[in-house]
Order: C-alpha cells, then sequence, then structure tokens
C-alpha cells in the first residue's frame, strides 16, 4: 500500500471564458472566469479505493476529467503511475478506465458487445483476446443475456454496467469510477460493491478512485475520504477519523424489557456504555436493544460545507 | 511507434463500427442507389439537347453526359476529403461520444483520420456507381491512363483534407458556422467547372469572378483528371494542373497542421473538447 498510483500535487484548474479578447474588442459583455480548483493536493496509494466526495458543482468532474487527461490543469500536475497526465497523455489514458454514469457514450444502435469490440480495437487488443475479455466482463456484470442487444434498447442499470465494463476493458491498474452504482438496484448495487472491492484487493491490485452521493457506499467502500468543496480539498482521512473529527461522541439509546428506553451521551473513549449496563443489569433489567447515533459522512460533510460557505463570504468581504 | 503499428487496427475499427452504423439503416442504403441511378438518367436526357451542338473550344464538353457524371463523381469525393475531418470531431462531439472515445490512448489525428476512413469507402463506392451508371446504362466511354486519374483524385484530395484539418480545427474552437465549409462547399460546384465550363464565367460574369475558379483545388483536380479521362491526355500534357496542385499542398500541408494544433491545445485548456 505503500506505492503512490496517483499524485496530485498543487493542481488548479480556471476554465477561461472563450474569446475574452476579441469580446473585449467588441465591447461585448465578458464573463468572470470559473475557477473549478484550487491547490488541491493528495495522493493514492496502489490498491486503495479513494473516496472523492461533494456537492454537484464541487470540482469532482473537473478533477476527474484532469487525471483522465480530457481537461488540461491550468497550474500544477497529475502523475499517474510516474506519467505526466498531460506531457505523458497517452501513457496516463493506457493506465486508466474510466466509467461514468454519461448514457451518451455509446453508440446506440451498436449491440452491448458490437460497443465494447470498438472500444477494445481502440485500445489495441486483438479480435480474439478482445472477445474473450469482453465475455469474461458480460459474466462477471451479468450482461450475458443482453449482449446481442442494442445499447439503446437496454435499461438505465444495464447501460451503466456496461459502462464499468468498458472501463475494466483493458485491465487498467487504475480505475476512475463515478457514481458506478448511481441506477443499479440494492442487490446489483451490493455485487457491484463486492466487485470493485475484490478488484482493489486481487493481484496485481487495482487502484480505484471512487465518486458518488451514497455516503454510506463511500464509507463502506473507501480507505480514505477526501472531501472537496468549491475547488477546495477540505479534508482527506479515513471515514472513521473523519466521523470522529467532527464528532467524538455518539448518542446511545438502550431498550429494557418493560419498554423504557434509556438514552445518554458517550464520549468514544470513556466507559459510560459499560458502567450504564451494569447499574441496569444490577437493577434487574433485562436488555432487548441497544442503539447508536454516531456523526455520519452526511454530518462531516455538511459541517465542510459550512465552513466553506463562511470563507467564501469571508473572501467576499475582503 | 507503437500508435503506428496500431494505426490499421484502429482504422478498421471505425470502419467496422461505421460500417455496423450504416447497415442499420438499410433502406437509406438503396435509396440513394437509386437517387444516382435517377440523377445519371436525367443527365443523359439533358444531355440530349446538346447532342451536336457543343462548342468546339470546349474540348472536354463534347459528351457532355461523361463530363458531368466525372464531375459530380469527383466532386463527391472532393467534399468527402473536404468535409468528413470535421464531421467526424461534429458527429462524436454531438452523439456525446467523443470523450469516450479520447480516453483510449488515441491521440486526436488518428481519431479524425480514423472516423473518417469510412465515408471514403462510402463516397468511393458511391462516386464509382456514377461512372458504373453511365458505363452500362448510357454507353459513356472513358479512356485514358486510370492511374493518371486516380493519382489526381489522390493529390486533390489530400489537399481538400488540409482544408478539412483547418475546417476541423475552426469546428474544434467555434463549434459552429464553418467559414471554409461555405468557401468550399458551394463555390466548388459553382467555381469549379462541374456543370459547365469555367471559361464561361469569364465571357459572362467578367473575368474578375472568372478568376475565383482558380484558386479552388477542386479547379485544377477535375480539369486533369477530365483532361486523362476524357480527352485521353498523357502525364506530359497535364503537368500544369499537377504542379499548382502540388503547391496547394506544399503551403496548405504545414499551415493546416500548425492551426490544428494550437486548435487542439486551445480546446484542451478551456475545457470544451468534447462541447458541441
Amino acid at each position: 500500500m505503500s506505492d503512490l498510483t496517483i499524485s496530485i500535487e498543487n493542481l488548479s484548474k480556471t476554465y477561461p471564458e472563450p474569446f475574452r479578447r476579441l469580446r473585449t474588442f467588441f465591447g461585448r459583455p465578458v464573463k468572470e472566469p470559473v475557477e473549478a480548483l484550487r491547490d488541491v493536493s493528495f495522493d493514492v496509494h496502489t490498491g486503495e479505493i479513494f473516496g472523492l466526495i461533494g456537492r454537484n458543482g464541487a470540482g469532482k468532474t473537473t478533477l476527474t476529467k484532469i487525471v483522465a487527461t480530457l481537461v488540461q490543469p491550468t497550474t500544477g500536475s497529475v502523475t499517474v503511475r510516474g506519467h505526466d497526465s498531460v506531457n505523458h497523455d497517452e501513457q496516463v489514458r493506457r493506465d486508466i478506465g474510466l466509467a461514468t454514469a454519461e448514457e451518451r457514450s455509446f453508440y446506440w444502435r451498436l449491440t452491448a458487445e458490437q460497443n465494447l469490440l470498438f472500444f477494445a480495437r481502440l485500445h489495441g487488443l486483438a479480435d480474439r483476446f478482445a472477445k474473450q475479455r469482453i465475455n469474461d466482463l458480460f459474466a462477471k456484470l451479468e450482461l450475458d443475456e443482453v449482449a446481442r442487444r442494442r445499447f439503446g434498447e437496454l435499461s438505465t442499470g444495464n447501460k451503466q454496467r456496461l459502462a464499468v465494463a468498458r472501463a475494466m476493458l483493458a485491465s487498467p491498474p487504475v480505475l476512475l469510477l463515478d457514481e458506478p452504482t448511481r441506477s443499479l438496484d440494492p442487490l446489483a448495487a451490493a455485487r457491484m460493491r463486492d466487485m470493485i472491492r475484490s478488484l482493489a484487493q486481487q493481484d496485481p491490485p487495482v487502484t480505484i478512485l471512487f465518486t458518488s452521493h451514497n455516503l454510506a457506499e463511500v464509507e463502506t467502500l473507501c480507505a480514505r475520504v477526501a472531501i472537496i468543496s468549491r475547488g477546495r480539498i477540505r479534508a482527506i482521512d479515513t471515514p472513521k477519523n473523519l466521523r470522529d473529527l467532527t464528532s467524538g461522541s455518539e448518542l446511545v439509546h438502550i431498550t429494557v424489557s418493560n419498554g423504557e428506553k434509556v438514552s445518554f451521551t458517550r464520549q468514544h473513549n470513556d466507559n459510560r456504555l459499560d458502567e450504564t449496563i451494569r447499574n441496569l443489569q444490577t437493577q434487574g433489567e433485562r436488555i432487548i436493544d441497544i442503539e447508536t447515533e454516531r456523526a455520519t459522512l452526511l454530518d462531516v460533510l455538511e459541517r465542510y460545507e459550512t465552513a466553506a460557505d463562511t470563507d467564501r463570504k469571508t473572501d467576499e468581504r475582503t | 511507434m507503437n500508435a503506428l503499428r496500431l494505426l490499421p487496427r484502429r482504422i478498421f475499427a471505425f470502419i467496422a463500427r461505421d460500417f455496423r452504423l450504416f447497415v442499420s439503416y438499410r433502406m437509406q442504403f438503396f435509396l440513394r442507389i437509386v437517387s444516382v441511378l435517377a440523377v445519371v438518367t436525367t443527365l443523359f436526357f439533358i444531355s440530349k439537347i446538346f447532342a451536336g451542338f457543343t462548342d468546339p473550344q470546349f474540348s472536354q464538353w463534347r459528351d457532355p453526359l461523361a463530363t458531368w457524371l466525372t464531375g459530380l463523381a469527383v466532386l463527391n469525393y472532393f467534399m468527402t476529403g473536404f468535409s468528413s475531418l470535421a464531421n467526424s470531431i461534429r458527429q462524436e462531439q454531438m452523439q456525446g461520444t467523443l470523450e469516450s472515445v479520447l480516453l483510449t490512448p488515441i491521440n486526436l489525428p488518428t481519431v479524425i483520420v480514423a472516423s473518417s476512413a469510412w465515408d471514403f469507402l462510402e463516397t468511393t463506392f458511391f462516386s464509382f456507381l456514377y461512372l458504373f451508371f453511365g458505363r452500362v446504362f448510357f454507353g459513356v466511354q472513358f479512356r485514358g491512363s486510370f492511374l493518371l486519374a486516380f493519382l489526381f483524385l489522390l493529390l486533390t484530395t489530400v489537399v481538400l483534407s488540409c482544408l478539412g484539418i483547418l475546417s476541423a480545427s475552426f469546428a474544434m474552437v467555434f463549434k459552429r458556422g464553418d467559414p471554409f465549409g461555405i468557401f468550399i462547399g458551394a463555390g466548388s460546384a459553382l467555381f469549379s467547372g462541374v456543370f459547365f465550363p469555367t471559361q464561361l464565367l469569364n465571357t459572362y460574369a467578367g473575368s474578375k469572378l472568372g478568376s475565383i475558379s482558380l484558386i479552388l483545388p477542386t479547379t485544377h483536380g477535375l480539369d486533369g483528371i477530365r483532361q486523362v479521362l476524357i480527352e485521353g491526355h498523357g502525364f506530359a500534357q497535364v503537368t500544369q494542373p499537377l504542379i499548382v496542385l502540388l503547391g496547394f499542398l506544399v503551403v496548405l500541408l504545414p499551415f493546416s497542421l500548425w492551426v490544428f494544433g494550437r486548435a487542439v491545445r486551445r480546446a484542451k485548456r478551456e475545457g470544451s473538447l468534447i462541447q458541441y
């Protein structure tokens, strides 16, 4: 887990207003450039599932597209397995697979199989190997039955699975997964999560940059999570540490046999829970349920969003 | 080096994809064949009006049907050379597939060249149909060296592809409203001598308007091909249009590649490569 697979250093991206000088020359209104990312730095280790969470427009997509070499950074750099995303973009694309929830990225009149064969050929895979790989992926992602159906006839969930299959076609060591379970039913989503987990554990392991709005899923899957807001990384840590940073306490509800509830707040490192249980048992009560309410990633996200809002207001005032 | 080795496989990938998309619209294919036959038949009857009345100074127009058919077939080809590069980018942008194609280890010039390969195959087929229907159903005779005619076809197509690269660069940055398309597309049919001799422009529209035909590569390409296929001229007699076309190539090829490089960098910087 010590090797770096993705290294992002002081990355900033400002989308310039196109033809700014021309617009100024003709006296047309000029919009301010959009700052999508500001001074973003983090590393992702080999075999790590790294989560990226944030609100819509926070900068997740821009960041993913820069890693995928589709957009060039304004300043800073992205290195994937030692290759710079601007100067060695083809090598970087050889090492990554991107799965987005964008349905329009396939050819609707071609079958699922024909679509994947086309992209496999672009990756330079020989036809025999490509067909074998496609069959394996279809089996793995339960797409066998729809292999010969036109893409336009597939359900949203199957389209999503096909996008993941396409990302995995050339067995890349790095996967960028953008909401890979968004349109899947609960069972299919669980299977997808298992597959993602197994990819990170296989030999050689796959490194995964994972973005999702499903915070429970991020918490279950990701070793570390970055919170991005208004183009800046606000925090990076394990989901547990992020939760603990936000609130070191939890609310405990103990239900006893007569239906009464005992509720109290405890710190993670105190022994109040043990003491309360002991006291109840001494009083002859039978405990039938214990519930805890901990800070969730949603609480963490909310906290950082509030902080980001405050920062913005301060910036505006100054 | 690796990209060069994989180029045929990638071109094949695009051809196979486009062929599958093409055959998924069978009716359109059938109707296009019928429309080519209808055009050839119509031109045959129009040509009969001029039978025996052609001005002897227009040596390429003794058999107007042969001249029109060569003009249409070749113009079809030239327009593909010019427009398919920009169209391939535009189409992928509009379908939303450009991003997924560009995520594979393939560079943009390869995408453009490979994705227009099917257009050339398709146009070759339909251009050939004009000549085939003329020969089989209406007895049109073509003579001269087909190899030399092919050389002209190839050279003019490459020259027009340079303009196509400029057009593609324009499509990448400005998305719509390509001035090259308007100039070459509308200009070629009117000023290149597809339907009438270019000399008539000088006579009836004045020398200034007539000289427009001289700055269009299509005029020289078409003239060369007709000199070979209709008048039966050999290499020594067609050096003039050949030199003009080579001149166009020497100027346009480096210029168009330079502009294209700048357009790609700009689109990546602005993040607008996949927008339309």
